[in-house]
C-alpha cells in the first residue's frame, strides 16, 4: 500500500514530465498534436488497411529517424536529410509491403508513398537541436507505438460503423454510419476519437491528483 | 487557334477541379496536419506559408512531369523510387525559390527561410506531384492541377481560420476545444464540398 501511495504521489508531482515522455496514451502524437492525419482520414477505412498502414509505419518511422540522426551529424540542411532518408527507407519498406500483402497494398493508394513527407515521420527536423541516435531510436519506437494504436483503432471503428464488420468478418447486418467511409466521415470519426481520448486523459489526471491528495 | 483554346480550357478545367472537386484538404486530406497546427497558432504568417507552398508547387510540378516522363516511366521499379524522385524535384524547386528570394533581398527573407522547408516538404506538395505522376497527366494538366491545388489549399486554410473564431466559443465543450472541433469542422466542410460536386452520402 505504501508503495502504491509513493507511486501515485510521484506520478502526480511529475505528471507533466511523464506525460511529455509518454507517446502512447498521455501525449499521443495524433490525439494531442494532430500529426499523421492524412493516411488516418483517407486510407484507414478498414481493419486490413489499418493493419497495412501500421506495418508501413512500423517499417518507416524509427529507421528514418535513426538514419537522419546519423546523417545530420555531417549535413546541415536537415529538412532535406529527413525527407531523403524517409524516401530511401521507403524503397525497402515498399518491397516488404509487396511481399507481405501483395495486391492489397494498392488499397492504400498514394497514402503509402506519402508517408515519406508525413509530419509524424519527418517532423523532428523542425527542432533546432540535432538528435542523438539512442534518443532517435527510443522516440521513434514510442511514436510508432502511439500512431499504430490510433491507426488500428480508427480503421476498425470505421469498418465497424460503415460495414458492420471487423477485418472482413461480418458482425451484424446493415451499417450504423456509412458516411464514416468517406473523407468527411474520417475527419468526424478522428475528431470524436480525439475528444474522447482527451477526456480520458483529463479524467486520469484528475484521478491521480485526487488519489495523491489522500496520501499526502 | 483551336489548340490554344483547348490548352487554356484544359488548364482551367484541371485548376478548378483541383480547387473544388479534388480539394487537397477536403477530399484528399493533404497537408491537414500542418493546417491544424497553423490555425491553432493563429499566426499572421499563414498567407505567406500558403504563398510559398503555391510557388514551390507550381515550380516543382513541371520538374516532376519531366522526371516522370524521362526517368520514372522507363523504370520497372518506378513505384519504389517515385517518392525519392519527387522529393528531389521539390528540393530543386526549393533551391529556385531560395535563389529568387535572396536576389530580391526583402525584409521578410529570414521568415521565408524559416517557412520554406515546411512549405516544400509538405503532404500537399508531394501529394499533388504524386497525383499528377501516377495518373500520367500531360504538362498542361499538371500545371493546371498544381495551380488549382495550391489555390485550393489556401482556400481551405482561409475557411478553417475564419471558422476558428466561432470554434473558440464557450458553448463548445472543453474536451472538444482545439484539435477535435477543428477536425469536426473540416469534416463538415468536406461533406459540403462532397455534396457540392454532385454526390449524395448515405447516412
Amino acid at each position: 500500500m505504501a508503495m502504491w501511495a509513493k507511486r501515485i504521489v510521484h506520478l502526480n508531482e511529475n505528471f507533466v514530465a511523464i506525460s511529455r515522455r509518454d507517446r502512447v496514451f498521455l501525449n499521443n502524437p495524433v490525439v494531442m498534436n494532430g500529426v499523421g492525419l492524412a493516411p488516418l482520414v483517407i486510407a484507414a477505412t478498414t481493419g486490413l488497411n489499418a493493419l497495412m498502414l501500421s506495418v508501413a509505419v512500423l517499417l518507416m518511422i524509427t529507421p528514418t529517424r535513426v538514419l537522419s540522426a546519423l546523417v545530420c551529424r555531417w549535413v546541415r540542411f536537415r529538412a532535406l536529410v529527413y525527407c531523403l532518408s524517409a524516401a530511401v527507407v521507403y524503397i525497402g519498406a515498399y518491397y516488404c509491403m509487396q511481399a507481405w500483402f501483395s495486391v492489397e497494398v494498392t488499397y492504400l493508394g498514394m497514402y503509402l508513398p506519402l508517408l515519406v513527407v508525413e509530419p509524424i515521420v519527418i517532423r523532428r527536423y523542425e527542432q533546432p537541436a540535432p538528435e542523438k541516435i539512442s534518443s532517435a531510436l527510443k522516440k521513434g519506437l514510442l511514436n510508432t507505438a502511439g500512431y499504430v494504436l490510433v491507426i488500428l483503432l480508427v480503421g476498425m471503428l470505421r469498418e465497424l460503423l460503415a460495414q458492420g464488420a471487423l477485418f472482413g468478418q461480418p458482425l451484424f447486418d446493415g451499417s450504423i454510419l456509412p458516411l464514416s467511409q468517406l473523407a468527411a466521415g474520417g475527419f468526424i470519426v478522428v475528431g470524436v476519437l480525439c475528444a474522447v481520448w482527451r477526456g480520458a486523459v483529463n479524467l486520469v489526471k484528475k484521478r491521480v491528483n485526487m488519489e495523491a491528495k489522500k496520501y499526502q | 487557334m483551336n489548340i490554344v483554346v483547348q490548352t487554356i480550357s484544359t488548364f482551367f478545367l484541371y485548376a478548378v477541379g483541383a480547387v473544388f472537386a479534388q480539394n487537397a484538404v477536403f477530399s484528399r486530406s493533404l497537408g491537414v496536419s500542418r493546417l491544424v497546427k497553423m490555425v491553432g497558432e493563429a499566426s499572421s504568417d499563414n498567407l505567406l506559408f500558403c504563398g510559398l507552398l503555391c510557388l514551390v508547387q507550381v515550380i516543382s510540378a513541371p520538374l516532376a512531369w519531366m522526371a516522370n516522363r524521362w526517368i520514372l516511366t522507363p523504370l520497372s521499379f518506378r513505384a519504389a523510387v517515385r517518392p525519392l524522385v519527387l522529393v528531389l524535384c521539390s528540393a530543386a524547386a526549393l533551391g529556385i525559390v531560395i535563389v529568387v528570394c535572396s536576389a530580391l533581398r526583402r525584409p521578410s527573407t529570414s521568415r521565408v527561410a524559416q517557412l520554406l522547408p515546411m512549405a516544400t516538404f509538405n503532404c500537399a506538395v508531394i501529394g499533388c506531384l504524386l497525383v499528377t505522376t501516377i495518373q500520367n497527366f500531360t504538362l498542361v494538366q499538371t500545371l493546371g492541377f498544381a495551380v488549382g491545388s495550391g489555390a485550393g489549399y489556401t482556400l481551405a486554410v482561409l475557411a478553417v481560420t475564419e471558422g476558428q473564431r466561432k470554434l473558440q466559443a464557450r458553448a463548445v465543450p472543453a474536451v472538444f476545444r482545439g484539435l477535435p472541433v477543428t477536425l469536426l469542422y473540416i469534416g463538415i466542410l468536406a461533406l459540403a464540398i462532397y455534396g457540392f460536386t454532385g454526390h449524395t452520402a448515405a447516412f
